[in-house]
């Protein structure tokens, strides 16, 4: 490119990125600013720092910490991390099992189109089909274990505090799974054959070979996952909106859930702003972390 | 540079545009001025947003046509429930705009936003005289009503298949031994999974049946103070009278089941898993053979919960004089004549005869005659009290053993 040629290019550079910049500053920055600045303010337009903050963490049904150790409820900030604790781990390696199992099988398209169904169907259906999954007398997994003779855990997963947040969160592990499952099948089609075949001629095992080069190359297609699927679990509502309603007893209530509570119930948008700023800082939190760990490497 | 051809093309192009955005103002244009006219000659179409689809909607339907016939005013229904509502109505007022004229809607929510200017003042076209008592409290600030009562529900007691208390030689209970002792006797019976189905949704069947056990064995009264906001929920006169001398006991005995969805509930019911199932007036239209269906309430019951559909008018729409005949119409004996005559309804306007009603609905209807009506409380209260009465419910149906965390909690969120 000529020196003539980039600065005009450079002069069209306003121009060409005017209508995105013009359409993120209004749909996005405009409502995040606003929210944020929500955030400071009482119903009545006072100015109150962070009382909302203060407000809303130290609400039962954000932070119960009585609820230690005779959980639940633990609180939406605690049920959110437990959706991580349990299902990023149960998702991610699903995932990677399927597409290290799916790699060179034949018409292994058919089976990888049947478990991605999961991402493209909306939550809310999901969250009903997860509903009546878990119902006794109708449920799947009721069948499943009634057959097996275990009758405690053949009951309405949904209606009991003990076990509302586990159906939901083991219930939507399918919602989920198709997405790691393509980015690791994305992945292990970049590694270089070359390396099974030396590992083979060395006589390495299947298991040490999946330790030793499959999963380090997948580093990348992990911190993806990782990534995304810790953005879902903050930012889970639908499925909680149709399956329990956060309930019972706010047994599995989430953050999302709770900021929807405050704004359309309690009409209280300023709490409600609060919990937004709160979810969308720790979202900020994992995101930025994880891209810096990926400049890093 | 470019050559002949690519300018000629370029010219073409340009043409094309400026003809296709011609043609389509233009089209616009008279499209508007056809609309105009047809304007100056048809009423305008209002647009009123309810919650019933199915065979509600069917059922709701010859209403707006009676009063299309009446007054030729064009009635376009759209289904919204009030819980899909009440996160879209407070975007949409703040952007003073809504999706109807007339619009369906949680009496506390009318209460709310009426004053905040997003729902007309109704005072000079309703007379709180020609209600059920009270019908209109909930959509009255101070002296100025902003909603209007629709027809409602009432929530009469235990419905049961006469078939199935005539195969297993039952009767209605006529007093709290005899009702234990009838859940006793369908406990017995092969098949059974509970003697009672508990519906489940967003939680408004739990609440149905414990107002109902809060209307009977603490009086009307404490229904009404607990709605007012007047007695604590972990008062010991609301503990004991209600829950730990009735209400808990049973479902420690497992007399309910646990929450199911609340429509399969009413098909497993039908099939006789359970044998007596708690839910309002409306089930009448939802079982094959209505005349197979009986109800009793729980014994030495004086007052009922009745919730009334609310309705208002948005203060954002373009046609408010023919709105307010809608209100009007809606509200009128006349409206609510079509509308309990098509079933599962009961009318708030005391000039509907009983003689409008259907068989089974009339004897739902008479229940009433001599005793207090009371209205829904936690539709009443709203807020965030309704998600917490809802949720709480749900954990003592399950764990009856929580009940002193339940009402401290309930106790929280009270007005």
């Amino acid at each position: 490119m000529t020196r003539r040629n980039k600065i005009t290019s450079l002069k069209n550079f306003p121009l060409f990125f005017s209508p995105a910049i013009f359409l993120i500053v209004f749909f996005v920055a405009f409502p995040v600013l606003q929210t944020v600045y929500l955030s400071f303010f009482s119903p009545t337009d006072e100015f109150v720092g962070l009382d909302n903050y203060f407000d809303v963490l130290s609400q039962k049904e954000v932070l119960n910490i009585e609820g230690f150790p005779k959980w639940p409820p633990l609180g939406a900030l605690i049920h959110n991390l437990i959706w991580i604790l349990i299902h990023l781990p149960l998702t991610m390696f699903s995932g990677l099992i399927l597409a290290v199992i799916l790699k060179d099988v034949k018409g292994s398209s058919i089976v990888k189109s049947a478990v991605f169904l999961g991402m493209v169907t909306p939550l809310i259906v999901g969250g009903i089909i997860l509903r009546f999954t878990f119902e006794r007398g109708v449920g799947v997994v009721n069948a499943f274990f009634n057959v097996l003779g275990f009758e405690q855990l053949a009951r309405t997963w949904t209606a009991y505090p003990e076990t509302a947040l586990f159906a939901l969160i083991f219930g939507s592990a399918w919602l989920w799974t198709g997405f790691s499952m393509i980015i690791y099948s994305a992945g292990l089609a970049t590694i270089p054959k070359e390396y099974y075949e030396a590992a083979k001629i060395d006589g390495t095992s299947p298991f040490r070979t999946f330790f030793r080069i499959t999963f380090p190359l997948l580093k990348p297609m992990t911190i993806t996952v990782v990534t995304m699927t810790i953005l879902w679990e903050l930012k889970i509502f639908d499925i909680v909106f149709v399956a329990t309603r956060g309930g019972p007893g706010w047994a599995s209530n989430v953050l999302a859930y709770q900021m929807w509570l405050l704004a359309f119930r309690d009409l209280n948008f300023n709490s409600a702003a609060a919990v937004a700023t709160f979810l969308t800082f720790l979202t900020l939190f994992v995101t930025v972390g994880m891209i810096r760990y990926m400049v890093r490497r | 540079m470019a050559t002949k051809t690519e300018l000629g093309i370029a010219v073409l192009v340009l043409i094309g545009i400026i003809v296709s955005g011609s043609t389509l103002v233009l089209t616009l244009d008279l499209a508007g001025r056809v609309q105009r006219i047809e304007e100056t000659v048809a009423p305008p179409p209002l647009t009123v947003i309810g919650p019933w689809s199915g065979a509600e909607r069917d059922a709701f339907l010859p209403v707006l046509e009676a009063f299309t016939e009446e007054t030729d005013i064009e009635v376009d229904y759209r289904i919204y429930r009030a819980e899909d509502l009440s996160p879209l109505l407070p975007a949409q007022f703040a952007a003073r705009t809504a999706p109807g004229d007339v619009i369906f809607m949680w009496g506390w929510f009318i209460a709310e936003m009426g004053p905040k200017g997003h729902a007309l003042d109704v005072t000079d076209l309703i007379d709180e005289a020609d209600f059920t008592t009270g019908a209109l409290d909930p959509v009255t600030v101070g002296d100025t009503i902003y909603g209007g009562a629709y027809t409602g529900k009432i929530k009469p007691g235990f419905w049961y298949r006469k078939s199935f208390f005539n195969d297993h030689g039952l009767t209605p209970p006529t007093t709290w031994a005899g009702f234990t002792a009838l859940l006793e006797d369908i406990k017995d019976i092969d098949g059974i999974v509970n003697p009672i189905v508990s519906g489940d949704e967003v939680g408004w069947p739990l609440s149905d049946v414990t107002e109902h056990f809060i209307a009977t064995y603490g009086g009307p009264q404490m229904h009404k103070d607990l709605t007012a906001g007047t007695v604590a929920w972990n008062s010991s006169q609301v503990k004991e009278d209600v829950f730990e001398d009735r209400l808990v006991p049973l479902l420690e005995a497992g007399y309910f089941s646990e929450p199911t969805e609340w429509t399969t509930a009413v098909d497993l019911w039908w099939a006789g898993d359970y044998g007596l199932y708690f839910m309002g007036s409306w089930i009448t239209g939802m079982v094959d053979d209505p005349n197979d269906l009986g109800v009793f309430p729980l014994p030495g019951a004086e007052g009922f919960v009745f919730a009334a559909d609310y309705f208002f008018i948005s203060a954002y729409t373009e046609y408010p004089d023919e709105a307010k005949q809608l209100f009007e119409f809606l509200a009128s004996a006349e409206g609510q004549e079509v509308q309990v005559g098509e079933g599962g309804h009961i009318a708030t306007s005391l000039d509907v005869s009983l003689d409008a009603y259907p068989a089974v609905d009339k004897s739902v209807a008479e229940i009433l005659v001599g005793k207090e009506v009371l209205l829904d409380l936690d539709d009443t209260i709203g807020g965030d009290f309704q998600e917490e009465f809802w949720t709480q419910l749900k954990l003592l149906w399950v764990s009856p053993g929580k009940l002193d965390d339940v009402l401290e909690a309930l106790d929280a969120k009270a007005p």
